[in-house]
């Protein structure tokens, strides 16, 4: 018996041997399976898990004027950085840091205490306050060079250029748009970490460099961009203004020149000014354009056939529209018009006619045609398409009506400064735009914007234009006249909506406009909101227009012509401040300085406006007319608010 | 008393040596950046451990020189000793994030679970040795042992230490096999005990966590399938060669446990493919020349000593290694002669001590 058993258990050994052979074979295959075959594998995952990287950003595309000078660039400067995991005492670190960097403590511990891989601390630091940095050695603390944005010619046109973040990436207008061809692709430094963050004595550390970003020229000049800025300005504090605008097109292309806007800011201390100056208003805000916009509305008419260059209008100085009285500014009317003479008169009456006839459907139509209503397409983020009501039984006639002088609608300078290129380019629509070239990769692009297209006949846009000449030669644009020059142009003002209703007191005032009217080399736009004293587009707006087109058509080559209406100098008179008096002391005092009151509007008994202003240098002989009560100027202060705000 | 003449297994000697050397330069290596961090000194595990190892070669020069027959007497004793030991460390024991497996006696802390092995093994050793045939027995030949195999194995579970638990379990196993028992009775029994081991695993929630990560690590890569993956990242990096002595990167806080469960992950990490094969194969060689004791030892008792110790070695090895290939769901299970601990290293050259003792006095 003891036998067998001796020979059981030698046969179990044997079998228990097999099996330490067998699992041997399996776990050597294991390893060969997993360092040899999947070493790779496995390599490049440990590697990613372990390696640390701080981003190091690519260096932005410049971006340039049309001449070529750079606008916004990009330098090298020092950043201070943070490893948060690497950081040993969180609040003495964040103590030294806010001291020596001036910023919050409060922001420097929140980023150092954050649970991530690196962190900005404060970037374009000067060297001395780096080497300071450097000098403390705090653990988790470093500095590197990172480029950085720079204005060599300073905010030059800021709210088109737009502002670049803290972390290289563009946040507004062209940097926004273009930051994928701007940007290019960040760098970084990588190094080893543990798996609590911190670095490994004798880890893997590599600089692998990024892209730098591709450059882009815009259509913008720098030095009509000057003009404009400073004529803006100018505009705006001479009339009290909240907020103006210029922008400045070649109508012929749609490229913008100038866009100016004030109140401005500085871009490289964006955070000091309010967030609104940094609008880009021409394109992301609308508003009512008023009787700039019957240049529109006389194309469409002509168009429509509704009315002709021989049509004639007698205005009684009101107009019924089903219950509604729309009463011209000039009280008791301009009497009988030709065509042309009612867009001198800028006569209301007339165009709430035409804006009836056109019919709701018709007008609807070309206003879409003209791109009113949606977005024109330029290469800026945030564009407003403006509000254009679509025609149904619910809208009632006086819409129509109120539309045919540009109120009960809203549009951005953008759409109404390119509809007025059009009329100045045969009817071919440009859609306007910022960018003129993209330098990628060594090709020249284009910007990404609709082609241009034909919306009206030439012939219309002709007798348009020749018409809006008419305007400055002989009406109420008559002060956009530049020596030399013959402007064409369109003056307005629109009341704004306030409370629900049309404000009494708060207006915008702009001028649309272009020149030399025969050949137009530049279209432009000027509009001041909510300006102190002056009610009428053509006293305040017109004559800005005239200094652009003073300094803009010489810088663009195009020489003056004897234009005839040359303003001597030595024959000009200043309007005298008769307010309060009586309107006859009032007349007297004005014949007295050689200027003829045209008209006397009101019943009152004392003088509360007049037009030109006071202080205005007019010709001598200039017609003056004298209100003896404000509220007739609001011309359509009874309607009822199109959009019921 | 002591055994006078008689060659020890030289073979074996050597393979031991070399494992524990290389187990010594492993733990220095894994453990110094812990030592910095834990007690301000690179070379604080590698001292303890060096204590240990000659503490241990002292004992396995002993038992070597020790007759094996005399360990006979103290079977009983010793099962009675491990009984009270696994009973005192649920009651005394440190808790070390979540379980009971240490007694802190002051200078080390003991570990019952691996005392209780080796009496466990000389337990059967002698049980089976005194019943011969009649371990073929159901009731009274088999069923004894299980039933005390099975209270060894409930104590350390209630610990928990699965792991050791485990790796008893399958020693007791391997040695009641080999020691005759009726297959059929233990296939038999052995089906029985896959479910209760199903909802051992199931009822216990961290444990069927792991055991889920064991099938799929990647789904939960940073809490149950961290181990695993880790260990991965350590071993399949080393490529053919390794990445040098001491360049382990995996021991900078990823892998945990990387001087202790997961060291052979450094030493794949650091020696590659050959480091690991080396450690693989010395392994093999212990349970070749182990077994090959067995087969000549003088008594049934001797043999079954020898294939106890051995399968005690070389089970807990497999199971060591197959965790951290990341072949089997993850336990805690130390790697013998190479992973950081006192009482493991100690019990281990102890036990291959007794495996030399038996080799001298061989049949032929």
């Amino acid at each position: 018996m003891a036998h067998l058993s001796r020979l059981t258990i030698q046969k179990r050994i044997l079998i228990l041997l097999f099996f330490a052979i067998f699992g041997s074979i399996i776990l050597g295959a294991r390893l060969i399976y997993l360092q040899i075959y999947q070493n790779n594998f496995y390599r490049a995952k440990a590697i990613n898990q372990r390696s640390l990287a701080i981003p190091v950003d690519a260096k932005r595309g410049t971006i340039y004027d049309r001449n070529g000078i750079p606008l916004a660039v990009s330098v090298s400067a020092n950043a201070v950085y943070a490893i948060p995991a690497q950081v040993k005492d969180k609040e003495e670190t964040a103590r030294l840091l806010a001291e020596i960097l001036e910023i919050e403590y409060d922001f420097v511990l929140s980023r150092v205490s954050k649970r991530s891989a690196a962190e900005w601390i404060k970037k374009r630091v000067p060297s001395e306050v780096a080497r300071k940095i450097i000098a403390l050695d705090l653990p988790g603390i470093g500095v590197v060079e990172n480029p950085e944005r720079f204005y060599p010619y300073g905010s030059v046109a800021p709210q088109v250029l737009g502002i670049v973040g803290i972390d290289n990436q563009g946040l507004e207008g062209i940097e926004l748009y273009y930051d994928d061809i701007l940007r290019g692709t960040p760098g970084k430094t990588v190094f080893e970490r543990d798996a609590a963050g911190r670095e490994i004595p004798g880890g893997i550390q590599e600089y692998i460099p990024g892209e730098d970003g591709s450059d882009i020229v815009l259509t913008i000049d720098y030095y009509i961009q000057q003009i404009a800025q400073r004529e803006v300005e100018r505009a705006a504090r001479e009339t009290g203004s909240r907020l103006a605008v210029i922008i400045i097109m070649d109508p012929s292309t749609g490229e913008i020149l100038a866009n100016a806007i004030y109140p401005s800011f500085d871009l490289l201390n964006y955070q000091d000014y309010p967030l609104e100056n940094r609008r880009n208003i021409s394109v992301t805000d609308t508003y009512e354009p008023g009787s700039t916009f019957k240049a529109v509305t006389a194309a469409v008419a002509l168009d429509t056939g509704v009315a002709t260059l021989n049509t004639y209008f007698s205005d009684p100085g009101f107009i019924n529209v089903s219950g509604w009285t729309i009463r011209c500014w000039l009280r008791g009317g301009h009497g009988s018009q030709s065509f042309v003479e009612t867009l001198e008169n800028s006569c209301n009456p007339f165009y709430a006619k035409l804006g009836m006839d056109i019919g709701g459907e018709r007008f609807y139509e070309y206003l879409t045609r003209y791109n009113f209503g949606s977005k024109t397409g330029i290469d800026f983020p945030g564009e407003a398409s403006g509000v254009v009501r679509h025609p149904s039984t619910g809208v009632p006639l006086v819409t129509w009506a109120n539309i045919g002088f540009g109120q009960g609608l809203t549009v951005t300078p953008i759409q109404l400064l390119a509809a007025f290129g059009a009329i100045a380019n045969e009817g071919i629509y440009s859609v306007p735009h910022y960018v003129k070239e993209i330098h990628l990769d060594g090709t020249v692009q284009g910007p990404n914007i609709p082609e241009p297209r034909p919306i009206m006949d030439p012939e219309i846009a002709k007798m348009t234009k020749d018409a809006l000449r008419s305007v400055i030669a002989n009406g109420s644009g008559k002060r956009a006249e530049s020596p030399g020059y013959f402007v064409a142009g369109k003056t307005g003002t629109a009341q704004l909506v306030e409370n629900g209703r049309y404000s009494h007191s708060k207006t915008v005032t702009s001028f649309a406009g272009f020149a030399p009217a025969d050949d137009p080399k530049m279209a432009g736009i000027l509009i001041l909101w909510e300006p102190q004293g002056a009610f009428f587009g053509g006293i305040i707006a017109a004559p800005v227009f005239s200094r652009l087109v003073d300094q803009v058509m010489p810088y663009l080559g195009v020489k003056r012509v004897e234009t005839g209406s040359r303003i001597d100098q030595a024959n000009t008179v200043v309007i005298p401040d008769v307010l309060g008096l009586s309107p006859e002391e009032a007349s007297k005092r004005l014949e007295q300085v050689g200027l003829k009151v045209h008209m006397i509007v009101g019943e009152g008994s004392r003088i509360e406006g007049l037009v030109p202003e006071a202080g205005v240098r007019v010709p001598r002989g200039t017609n003056v007319i004298i209100y003896t009560d404000v509220d007739y100027i609001n011309t359509i202060s009874d309607l009822p608010n199109p959009f019921g705000m | 008393m002591f055994t006078k003449k008689g060659k020890p297994d030289l073979i074996i000697f050597t393979a031991v040596v070399m494992l524990l050397s290389i187990g010594l330069v492993m733990v220095l290596s894994a453990s110094s950046s812990l030592g910095i961090s834990g007690f301000r000194d690179p070379y604080h595990y590698f001292k303890r451990q060096s204590v240990f190892a000659v503490i241990g070669v002292a004992a396995l020069f002993f038992f070597m020189k020790l007759d094996y027959k005399i360990l006979k007497r103290f079977a009983l004793p010793g099962l009675l000793l491990s009984f009270a030991l696994l009973v005192l460390v649920l009651l005394i024991g440190d808790n070390i994030s979540g379980s009971k497996r240490w007694i802190n006696l002051g200078f080390f802390n003991l570990q019952p679970s691996e005392v209780a092995k080796l009496f466990m093994v000389n337990f059967l050793a002698v049980y089976i040795s005194n019943k011969r045939e009649r371990i073929r027995l159901f009731l009274t030949g088999l069923i004894p042992a299980l039933c005390i195999l099975a209270a060894k194995f409930g104590l350390i579970m209630l610990e928990p230490d699965f792991g050791t638990a485990m790796a008893l379990s399958a020693t007791s196993l391997i040695v009641l096999f080999a020691g005759g028992a009726h297959f059929g009775q233990m296939l038999g029994l052995g089906s029985l005990a896959i479910p209760a081991l199903w909802y051992l695993i199931m009822n216990e929630e961290y444990r069927m966590r792991r055991f889920f990560a064991y099938i799929n690590p990647w789904k939960d890569p940073t809490d149950t399938g961290w181990n695993i993956i880790q260990s991965l990242l350590a071993i399949g990096p080393g490529g053919l060669f390794g990445l040098g002595l001491g360049n382990s990167r995996q021991k900078f806080s990823y892998l945990p446990e990387h001087h202790t469960d997961f060291i052979f992950a450094i030493l794949c990490e650091e020696l590659g493919f050959i480091g690991g094969m080396v450690v693989l194969l010395l392994f093999f060689v212990i349970a070749w020349r182990g077994l090959r004791i067995a087969m000549n030892a003088p008594d049934l008792y001797g043999s079954l000593l020898a294939i106890g110790i051995t399968s005690m070695i070389s089970f807990q090895a497999l199971l060591n290694i197959g965790v951290v290939t990341g072949m089997l769901p993850v336990t805690g299970i130390t790697l013998p002669f190479i992973s950081y601990g006192g009482s493991s290293l100690l019990m281990s050259l102890a036990s291959v001590g007794i495996l030399l003792n038996i080799s001298r006095q061989s049949k032929n």
